[in-house]
Formats: structure tokens, sequence, C-alpha cells
């Protein structure tokens, strides 16, 4: 690994960058790393999850193992156009073998994916995230010496089935999810002053005589029952769920009893994983916002000569921004070109309310009344500020734009392995076939519901006496039977207690005595979180 | 940051040795299901599949699974399953390690020594004149003292008799090892069908393992087949031939004592025989066996070893051996019932002393 001023050409090209970046388009920058990898580095950092370091494991290994076998039997290039790891600051690698072209192309990238997750409303930027990662990794290395290689393999490997469910910005995150003491005592404040307001003036007679002559639907004692619960449950734990948490790692690293070693552990994993779920919630905004400053600095570049090679360049973004069909969606293709449309809208006018309460559709049609105050990049910022992929594609995804990026356009062969009915279609030649593009912005919406995951949720956390509910939110699809027990025993493993799973209507058990499967009268994702925000119970038998 | 390389080689480790473990675990399915039989004698990599390794989660019924990895040997690439190519010779350690075989190699060594000569030293005195070396001191020593200086047209180079360098020949003695194996295989008609596959099943690990330890080109293998004549075949014959008639054993186990006697030297080789059968003898046959054996083969061998595949009632032969041989540290006897004994089978055959 070299730093880039091994390279002073290339140090000097990524100083013009910088300067286009900074200056020029204004963009909003952490501080930019640069290093050189070779190949191999490279495959090494991506199984790392872009951290220089992690802690030994298996499953890296087998990774690795089998990317090198795919290199050195050609079956795959070993080389990768950009890999950043953003944070302040913002740590970016080069791959040796790239001509000066290329690695230009990819300094700008990586600005425009640094300022993309510096000003994006879900904010990953943290500070020094590499450096607490690779401090995070140490902690790991003596927790291992601590408990023994056996133990720290068994821990791991159980820490791994958690990994798939790591939600930070999900909904029901854990900030969402868990009533803390801290968080309760807030609110305990704010709702103990605010009746106050509203009360009338105090007549004892009156208060007496309308407590036994009518009494109220309000039931004191249950009520107060009730308050005294949570806040033993608070006391005794320190925290108590008041709807369901899809953060499930988060909430193991946070509650579950651990060890020093074995926290390590959890802390690491989920803190060099946390970051994906950014990642899927913003690609095709990230990725198109990326492309899009590049190729803006890039032109900079080749206007004042930093680099020679337009036309390859145009290769090269042409590869990698072509059009994929819907369920595969390519975020660089998609990504760029909503943007190109925004910016358009924006600088014709045609986000204006003019514009929207116009009736007359050929008028429509020819619109374009630039507004003097707005800046289309400006503008596109304030997008990013304040959306995600959903709302995104919500918003500015139109049936004619599915059409004009071909995500409704698969291969004829593909539409027949999918058994594309007759009536989805539109248009077919020899080689491909059109879907009916209506539907298509919906089912790409879908996506984000489910990232084509089972959603699993934590309902209960002192279950039967201290047992973990999980509850398989039920969209018609089953889960894969001969993992559930598996997985169960390993989230046990952390829980340190029994760990049950509700799916459909099957309760699926791990306890000291065993593992159990019985058939039980299912409850609604809905109504588990109902029955949370009213301090009950969600599910019992 | 303070990371000179990026690398993932403490993890790769970790993940070969659990494949290495796997491969341990492995080893006794290999050779009773495995193709070894397809494995040539110049003893290629064989493939081996295990199922692949995934940490369970909570999916959807229809994903999961694929994958590969890399072991002893390189990984392939089919959904749901780890393949390697395990090299031969890692393939025959594992099995030394988990059979605990004898080391054949012991055999003969520091006995019989082959002496060479090498010319690996070089001395101011000899016949062999060096004469790269001896101009380069000459060179060296000529520049020295000025005889030789370019700069003012001098280009002599004087050749003087400390100067010369001789190729001194050293004496290097090897331990000589030479292996002659015997493989006897009965292919008469009561031999049809499995029986006859398990016979070159068996065989066929025991000449890879013997090439293994003696090294490919100590050993010499020669394969002889009986019905009621016997007669050598090539070893490509050996593995494909198929039944022919009826039995007649003590044919071949003469022939292969005459062989031995007069085609090696005695005092210089180890001889080993492996003969397998149904032990379906008729007559006097069982005992001529014994009375060569005793006779000729006994006095000469390492190893001889009598199996019998899938013995029935009628199967005397090592009975009638076993009276004779008892706990004999050379003569070893056994049954190979089914496939899944051929492990069992093997220990026995080169097992050192009866158990």
């Amino acid at each position: 690994m070299l730093s880039l001023r091994s390279d002073p050409k290339l140090f000097e090209l990524a100083q013009r960058v910088e300067y286009f970046a900074r200056e020029k388009f204004n963009m909003t920058l952490p501080e930019m790393r640069f290093f050189i990898l070779d190949p191999m580095e490279f495959a090494a950092l991506l199984e790392k999850n872009v951290y220089p370091t992690s802690p030994i494991n298996i499953w890296e290994g087998k990774s690795i193992a089998n990317k090198k076998h795919r290199i050195e039997s050609g079956q795959e290039s070993a080389l990768y156009y950009e890999v950043v790891q953003t944070g302040n600051p913002s740590y970016a690698y080069l791959n040796e073998t790239n001509s000066a072209l290329t690695q230009a192309s990819v300094m700008a990238h990586v600005a425009g994916h640094c300022e993309f997750s510096e000003l994006n409303v879900l904010h990953d930027s943290d500070m020094d995230r590499t450096e607490y990662v690779m401090h995070l990794v140490r902690k790991v290395d003596l927790g291992r010496q601590q408990m023994g290689e056996r133990r720290y393999i068994d821990y791991w490997n159980a820490c791994e089935s958690a990994l798939p469910f790591i939600a930070p910005n999900s909904q029901y995150n854990l900030e969402n999810s868990i009533d803390k003491e801290t968080t309760i005592a807030t609110s305990t404040m704010e709702s103990t002053e605010a009746p106050k307001t509203q009360k009338p003036p105090v007549s004892l007679v009156d208060e007496t005589l309308n407590a036994l002559l009518k009494p109220g639907p309000a039931k004191p004692f249950v009520e107060m029952e009730k308050k005294r619960e949570r806040h033993e449950a608070l006391s005794r734990r320190g925290y108590s769920l008041r709807a369901p948490c899809q953060d499930i790692l988060g909430f193991l690293r946070q509650y579950a009893p651990t060890s020093q070693a074995e926290h390590a552990i959890l802390d690491y994993l989920y803190t060099a994983h946390m970051h994906q779920d950014f990642v899927v919630r913003t690609q095709i905004m990230n990725e198109g916002w990326a492309m899009y400053w590049e190729k803006k600095i890039m032109m900079e570049l080749f206007a004042e000569d930093a680099v020679r090679g337009a036309i390859d360049y145009a290769k090269v973004f042409s590869g990698v921004c072509y059009p994929r069909p819907y369920y595969q969606r390519n975020p660089y293709h998609l990504g760029y070109h909503m943007w190109l449309h925004i910016e358009e809208l924006y600088r014709e006018g045609k986000m204006s309310l003019d514009y929207h309460e116009e009736t007359d559709l050929d008028t429509k049609q020819e619109w374009e009344k630039p507004e003097e105050k707005v800046d289309p990049q400006a503008s596109m910022r304030h997008l990013v500020k304040s959306i995600t992929d959903y709302e995104f594609l919500r918003r500015f995804l139109t049936v004619e734009l599915v059409e004009r990026f071909h995500l409704n356009r698969l291969d004829q062969r593909t539409a027949q392995q999918l058994g594309i009915k007759n009536e989805d279609i539109i248009k077919a030649d020899r080689r491909w076939v059109w879907l009916r593009p209506e539907p298509i912005k919906n089912e790409m919406l879908g996506f984000f519901a489910h990232f084509y995951r089972p959603r699993i949720y934590i309902i209960d956390t002192d279950y039967l006496d201290g047992g973990l509910l999980l509850m398989h939110r039920d969209d018609g699809r089953n889960l894969r039977a001969d993992w559930i027990r598996p997985t169960l025993n390993n989230l046990n493993r952390i829980w340190k207690a029994p760990v049950y799973l509700l799916s459909q209507n099957k309760l699926y058990a791990t306890r000291a005595d065993g593992y159990k499967e019985s058939t039980v009268k299912g409850i609604t994702f809905e109504e588990a979180a109902e029955r949370l925000s009213r301090q009950q119970q969600p599910f019992k038998i | 940051m303070d990371v000179d390389r990026i690398s993932s080689d403490e993890s790769e480790g970790f993940f070969n040795d659990f494949i290495d473990e796997q491969l341990n675990d492995l080893v006794e399915d290999i050779i009773n299901d495995g193709d070894l039989d397809r494995t040539d004698a110049s003893g290629s990599d064989l493939i081996v599949e295990v199922d692949d390794i995934e940490p369970p989660t909570l999916v959807y019924g229809d994903q999961g699974g694929g994958g590969a990895g890399q072991g002893g040997g390189k990984p392939g690439d089919e959904k749901g399953k780890l393949k390697f190519e395990v090299p031969f010779e890692r393939f025959m350690e594992l099995v030394a390690n988990k059979l605990q075989l004898p080391n054949l190699l012991k055999e003969g060594q520091g006995k019989i020594k082959e002496v060479s000569y090498h010319f690996k030293t070089f001395g101011p005195v000899g016949v062999l004149l060096d004469k790269k070396r001896t101009f380069k001191r000459a060179l060296r020593s000529s520049i020295s003292t000025g005889v030789y200086c370019p700069a003012e047209g001098r280009f002599d180079v004087e050749v003087r008799r400390k100067d010369r360098r001789y190729k001194v020949p050293q004496r290097v003695e090897t331990p000589k090892f030479k292996a002659v194996v015997f493989y006897m295989g009965d292919i008469s008609y009561s031999t049809f069908g499995e029986r006859l596959e398990l016979e070159k099943r068996l065989l066929n690990f025991t000449h890879h393992w013997l090439d293994f330890n003696y090294g490919k080109n100590n050993v010499e293998h020669r394969f002889f087949v009986h019905d009621i004549e016997a007669y050598e075949v090539t070893p490509e014959q050996f593995y494909q031939v198929s039944n022919i008639g009826g039995t007649r054993a003590s044919l071949v186990f003469d022939l292969v004592s005459n062989i031995a006697f007069n085609e090696y030297d005695p005092a210089t080789t180890n001889f080993y025989g492996f003969y397998v059968g149904d032990g379906e003898l008729f007559g006097n046959d069982a005992k001529e066996i014994v009375e060569i054996i005793k006779e000729q083969l006994h006095p000469m061998f390492n190893r001889l070893a009598l199996v019998e595949i899938q013995p029935s009632r009628m199967s005397c032969l090592n009975a009638e051996v076993s009276k004779a041989f008892g706990s004999d540290r050379v003569v070893r006897t056994c049954a190979l019932k089914s496939k899944g004994e051929i492990i069992k089978t093997i220990k026995r055959m080169f097992e050192e002393r009866h158990a």
C-alpha cells in the first residue's frame, strides 16, 4: 500500500481534481486520502469491507481464496473501478494497474461519493471512521487471545447469523423502538407537565362526589400498575421495547449479556457492516451523483489537458452507464440519467408551482421558463440533503422515464425463463421484449420495503421470562426451513437465554432443553406493533 | 495509517486449516467411494468435493447456498459445493497420517548404498582443469600485477600455476532403494462383478501407496492375472480386464516366484506381493500355494498379503495359509467383505505385526 505522494504525477492529478471539486463546483468535501494498491491488496480490501485491517475469520478466508482462484483462472479481472470508505477523513483506494485517465476518473467519482455521504439526510460521514474500525480490530484481536481460539470462532460464527439484521436507518431502528432510562425520563417529564394546563380548578367536594357517583373511564390503578411494571423493567434491564425493533444486531450489541471480548466482536461487526444499510437505501442517488460529478470534473481536466484520452473515457463511461431491466437496475445508469433529468427540470422551470398548476398539455410540453433565483445544482443538493432512493424514485421516476431508461426491456431468453405473460408485453423484436411500464415503478419502490430479504423484528425481550421473541413479518413467503434451527441456536449463543421465532402460525424455540417447533395462532405485524405501543405483551400462547 | 500491506493471508490460512481438517475427515470416504482408480500412475491431482460452508441465517426458502474455497489445493466453483484439486502427494500424506501406515522407506535404508561422483568442488590440484574459473583468477591477478592494463595498451593475461583450478570429484553415497511389487488378481468367473471391482480398487490404492513411499521411479509394478492359467499383463490391461474362466491360483504364485528369483537381486530389492481373489480354490491348489510361499517367497519377500474378496463358505485359501503362517512377520491374510472395509483391509495388509 503506497501513499499517493509516492507517485508525483498522480498526486498532482489528485490536486487538480480536488481543486475543481472544491473551488469550481463548490462541493462539500471532507478530507480525502488516496492510496495506491496492487490488485491482490484490492481484492483483500474488498473482503474487509473496505477497511485496511480486519480480525482473522474463516469467511473472509473463504472469499479471498475463491477470489484468488477466480483471478488466477481468468474468471475475474481484479480490476476494480473505485473503492472508497467515506467518513472524515475519507479513504479512497486506487488500483496501481489502472491508467492515469482511469485514476483521474476514479478520484473524481470518489469526490462525488464523499459529498453525497456528507450531505445526505442519512449523513454517512462520521469522524475517523476508518481509524475507529482499526481500533476495534485491535480490540477483537485482544479479545481472541482472551477467549481462546475455539470460543472465538464459535462466537464469531454465531454473530455471522445476525449480520443481515442490521438496520440503523429503518423506521424500526433502535432509537425508535427502545425506551432507555434517559428517554423514558424525558417523556415522563413531558407527559406530567402537559395535563397540568388542562386541569380544572380543584374542588374537593366535587372531586369526591364525582369519583363516587360517576366513575370515569380512567382506571388509575391499572395505569399505575402498568407504569410501575414499565419502570421495573427499566430499572432491571435499563430498557424496554415500545415498538418492534428491526436492528437486531444493534440491539444485541447494546443489550446482550457479553464479556468484554464478546462485546468487542459484536462492536466490530456492527460498526464495520452498518454502513451497508446506507448504501442500499441510497445507491441509485449516490452512484448517479458520483457519475454526475465525475463527468463534470473530467471535462474540466480534459479542457486544461491535465489528462488525455477523451474518447477512451467516453467508452469507459458508456461501459459503466449501460441500461439493465428494473429488477437488476444499474444504479450508475439509472442514477446518472435521473440526475440529468432533474437538472433539466430545474433548468427549464418545470419544478415550479406554475408548471404544476398549468392545465394545458401543449403549454406544459413546450414549457421553458427558467426561474431566475433557482440554481439547478443547489436545488439538486437540496434534494440530496432531504431524501433517499425511495422518495427519489417515487417523486421523479415517471412512466416515460421507465421507457427512456429501458427499465422495462428484457432480452427474449430472460423473458422466456421468467415466464412473462403476453398481456404484460407491449412490444417485441427478435432480441428484446418490452413490458408494460406502468407497474414497474411500484415494483421498484417495493424493493425499499424489504430489500429482497425477510423482515425480522424483535417484538419481546422478556418472552416467557427472559426470552427474545423475534417475528417474521409475513409476506406470503416461507423462510428456509433447515436454516431456522441453526440460526436460532446462534442467536441463543449471543443472547444467552431462550430465543423464539414467530413465523406465520409457527413458533420456533431454542431453549436450554433443546429446540422445539409448535403450531400457534399467529398475529399480524400491525397487531404486534399496536400492542407494544399500548405497553401490552405482543404475543401470548 | 500504520498498515504496510493490506492482506487476507491470515484469514485465508485459517480457512485452509479448516479445509485440511475436512479433508482429513474425508480421506476414508475418498478411499472407499472416491474415483481413485481414475488417478493414473502419474499421480495427477484428485478432485474432492465437500459441502459448501455458509453462515446460516433467516432467508427465504429459495435462497442460500453457493460459493467455493481453497484448501490444500485449488478451488473450483459449483453452487452448493466446495471443489478442490488436492495434489496427489498431499492426499497420500493425509492417508498416511490417517491410517498410520508404516513408512516403507525404512526397508533397506543404510544398508545398500549407491555410489556416484559429482564434480561439485574445485581445488588447486587435479586432472580436469576448470578453464572458466582459472581464467577468472588469472585475469584478476593480471590486473593487480599490472600485466593487463587496457588504459596503457597492455592486454596480456598471465596464467600462473597458482591460478589453476581443477574440478575435484566428490564421492556421493545415496541409499539405494528398489522395490518390485507383484500384483496377482483372480479373474475367474467366480469373481464376477462387485468382487472384481473391489479387487481393482484395493490394488489400485496399494499401487499408489507404494509409489508414494518409494518414489515413482524406484518401484516396479508387475501385474499378473490367473484363471486356470497365469500370465503377466500390463497395468492398463489389468485394470480393464474382465472375467475369463476357471480357477487355479498356485500357478500365479509359481510364476511370480520364478520371476522374482530370476530377474531381480534379492540382496538389493524389496519384494512385495499382493494376491486378491475370492479364495475359492479346488483340490490341492491352496496347499501348493502354501508350499510355494514357504519355500520360495517367504525368504525373499518383505510383505506378502493375501486378500479374500467377499469370501464365501467355499473360500479356503486364507484358512490354509493362516494355518501355516499364523502371526508371521511377512505373510498377511485378510478378508474384504464390502467397500466400507477397504481401510481396515489396507491397514492389515501393511501393519507391522499381526494384531
